[in-house]
């Protein structure tokens, strides 16, 4: 498998219109259950708001990378959501994110290896420059899969 | 010159690997060699070398977290920062780190 593997074109959300942290971790929380990646929506987003509260999940760039272990986490997974404005967000240089990838990692990930390691593969690129650059700009679900090829 | 370092953040998913990228990135960017272990989820990766260490002019501790194996760095010039300065202000630190090795 590959790093661009671990992005599910059926969790990607292109041209969202969000307003608030609130509700683009909703909808990309949705799309999770949706997809068997979680069984719940309100004790997983409990999980990820316990994450939040501990510090700044805005990495700058635009982009915030929301994440906690969860009991709720059924598969290892991601959800990228690309929003066209900016929302405001904890970030470290200040600004907000359109860019948000919400992580989905269970408590317990035994026999999850391979994933685990390909998901700290996906999360290394988010540190890099071009990936970010043509992930902001990514119009489709498609674009954002070929962001992280 | 040559800088190790270890990444390692408190839910060990993301800000590791994140601050792993940027660091090497800023580093070899910089014209230095440069070697990131990451202690995260998954475990121990790019596990350093005791050659590594050794020939390392500076350390580099980018953890929210006690790191595993600290002393294995004991005697050598540390610069200790939370990941979220390796994740925002990566090309400075390298800078900062410079500059300790300069005025030793």
């Amino acid at each position: 498998m590959e790093v661009k593997d671990i992005v599910d074109l059926k969790t990607v959300k292109t041209n969202m219109n969000a307003k608030t942290k609130d509700e683009v971790l909703n909808e990309l929380a949705h799309l999770l259950l949706e997809n068997g990646y979680i069984t719940e929506i309100d004790g997983f987003m409990r999980d990820i708001y316990a994450r939040e509260a501990e510090g700044q999940t805005g990495i700058g760039n635009y982009i915030a990378i929301p994440h906690g272990k969860s009991a709720y986490v059924k598969n290892i997974g991601v959800a990228i959501g690309i929003n066209k404005e900016e929302i405001p967000w904890e970030t470290l240089d200040g600004k907000g994110v359109k860019g948000i990838i919400l992580f989905a990692v269970g408590n317990d990930n035994e026999g999850a290896n391979s994933h685990l390691k390909l998901l700290s593969l996906f999360a290394r690129k988010l540190g890099n420059d071009e990936v970010v650059k043509d992930l902001l700009h990514s119009n489709s679900s498609a674009d954002v899969m070929e962001a992280f090829a | 010159m040559k800088i190790v370092g270890v990444a390692a953040c408190t839910v060990g998913i993301a800000h590791t690997y994140i601050a792993q990228e940027k660091l090497e990135n800023a580093g070899k960017a910089a014209g230095h060699e440069i070697a990131i272990e990451t202690q995260g989820t998954i475990g121990t990766e790019n596990e350093l070398t005791k050659e590594q260490i050794t020939a390392a002019d500076i350390v580099i501790l980018a953890a929210d977290v006690k790191i595993a194996g600290r002393e294995r760095f004991e005697g050598k010039r540390i610069i200790q920062v939370p990941t979220e300065v390796a994740v925002k202000s990566p090309n400075k630190l390298i800078e900062k780190a410079a500059e300790v090795v300069r005025n030793k």
